[in-house]
């Protein structure tokens, strides 16, 4: 495990990633007056951002521990894609209008692996398109996880009831999966 | 009864309910037969499961309707903020949404009690050792508001998983989880105002649980927790802030993962000294076990104990640290 400071053109190229999908400020707000870091673990690269003081907890004694988590954990990179954190999702979810709301069969469903199909959708924003990452929404607005859009949502109402409209990329039913 | 007469009845009872004998002696001269039959009945009985309401997501006025909605039924622990025994009906208590949204956290009633005797404050830095699964951690921080700093100590790298996926569930985002040994903590990089060392321990309160437990330690099974109980209070000790709170706890009913061992950090450390926990709740900790003289202070500690409670046996002594004077 090695932390280190993340530089400026990664955090600029995090920034854009998350703002293009969940909207402009998304990640500022996310950030608040914490810093982010990052640890790297194996061949994973974790980003968490902590509150100021640690810093200087960090570079003092940092070295010399064996830092498995700080903080708030923002996301992670593997084989060179960005992944949010089911961490901060609740968070995002009071800051974006990209997510697909979903009826309780849906939300049941996808918390249990499965992907979105049409009879599910109850809401989704027309003007995002194939390939976007979405948040989950149940009816209660609750945040259930992330999925990617497989079509444009523009496309939504021509789709039969069994097609499939977002595909699951992480849900919270993997607190129970992983866990048992 | 005198010692022959002991370790013959401790021989019938432990042939009779399948537990080793030198348990039985022990609860014979602790408790006397009338009670150690009600401790080997009690542990018959399964232990209600509890909840404890996370704040940090969720309040319980709003949880409580929508778990009954679900045909839950929930009774809350008199001593204790957000906290509830729970009848799930059927249903498993960590399958449901709520329960994945991190609104509620599945824990044992003596578990959450350690932390409310803790008793950390937002700002503070808390120290909770051999950290995993993260119940208490997470509870720390709840009751911190997610404000100042836990430090999480977990040496297995196993349960390391557990510990990240619960401070992730509960929205948990003021704590540092670091891998280590709890009886090495010279190298951590702050003075903690409050230290909980929930210590890995014989697991002996846990028969109600586990009824493996009735077998499966040794007396010497038990001298080797509390050699490696003591080591990591007395890193702990070391570490603390003076004027700071600590909170030894174990699952276990041994007076010698107990009173014995705070009465040696007692005697070795007379800048320490136990304080009285305010809450009502359990029975008073031993200052005679076995008729052995210790701390008279002991009677501060807490017991919970499965014939007397109605759960998992448990052990609590609520410490402080003397300021020096100039």
């Amino acid at each position: 495990v090695k932390f280190e400071l993340i530089d400026p053109i990664a955090w600029e190229s995090i920034t854009q990633l998350i703002d293009t999908e969940f909207g402009s400020g998304v990640t500022k707000s996310l950030l608040g007056n914490r810093a982010p870091i990052m640890i790297s673990m194996n061949n994973t690269q974790i980003l968490y951002a902590i509150p100021v003081d640690w810093m200087s907890i960090l570079m003092e004694r940092g070295e010399s521990l064996d830092i498995q988590f700080l903080g708030k954990e923002l996301g992670f990179s593997e084989k060179g894609r960005f992944r949010l954190s089911l961490h901060i999702l609740s968070e995002v979810a009071k800051m974006t209008n990209s997510f697909i709301l979903v009826s309780k069969q849906g939300a049941d469903a996808f918390t249990y692996g499965r992907s979105i199909i049409r009879e599910s959708v109850l809401e989704l924003n027309s003007t995002l398109v194939r390939g976007q990452r979405v948040l989950v929404i149940n009816e209660d607005r609750e945040c259930l996880g992330i999925a990617a859009l497989s079509v444009d949502a523009a496309k939504l109402n021509r789709l039969g009831s069994e097609r499939l409209v977002a595909k699951n990329l992480v849900d919270i039913g993997w607190f129970i999966r992983r866990l048992g | 009864m005198a010692g022959k007469e002991l370790r013959q009845r401790a021989k019938e009872l432990a042939k009779e309910h399948g537990y080793l004998q030198y348990m039985i002696e022990r609860y014979l001269s602790l408790w006397g037969e009338e009670d150690t039959l009600r401790f080997i009945e009690a542990c018959e009985q399964p232990i209600r499961t509890a909840i404890r309401v996370n704040t940090l997501k969720m309040s319980s006025d709003l949880l409580i309707p929508r778990l009954q909605k679900k045909i839950v039924t929930l009774e809350k622990v008199p001593w204790l903020d957000d906290c509830f025994q729970a009848d799930f009906n059927g249903s498993s208590p960590g399958a449901l949404l709520e329960h994945m949204l991190g609104f509620y956290y599945v824990q044992g009633v003596p578990s959450m009690t350690v932390v409310s005797v803790l008793d950390p404050q937002p700002g503070d830095t808390v120290l909770d050792l051999a950290a995993a699964p993260g119940g208490k951690t997470t509870h720390i921080a709840q009751m911190m508001e997610n404000e100042g700093l836990v430090i999480a100590l977990e040496q297995d790298r196993q349960r390391m998983t557990s510990l990240r996926s619960n401070i992730i569930r509960c929205g948990v985002t003021n704590t540092m989880v670091i891998r280590g040994d709890a009886r090495k903590l010279e190298d951590l990089p702050v003075q903690p105002d409050k230290i909980l060392l929930d210590a890995p321990c014989s697991g002996e309160g846990l028969i109600p649980l586990d009824s493996t437990r009735k077998t499966s330690k040794t007396m010497a099974d038990v001298r080797f927790c509390a050699t490696r109980e003591d080591e990591m209070l007395e890193a702990a000790v070391n570490i603390l802030a003076e004027g700071g709170t600590m909170v030894y706890s174990t699952c276990s009913i041994a007076p010698e993962e107990n009173e014995y061992v705070v009465d040696d950090i007692l005697k070795r450390h007379p800048e320490m000294y136990i304080v009285e926990i305010s809450a009502e709740f359990g029975s008073p900790g031993y200052s005679e076990p076995y008729g052995i003289k210790l701390n008279e202070s002991l009677k501060l500690a807490r017991r919970f104990l499965p014939h007397l409670h109605r759960t998992e046996g448990f052990f609590i002594c609520k410490m402080k640290k003397k300021e020096r004077t100039a």
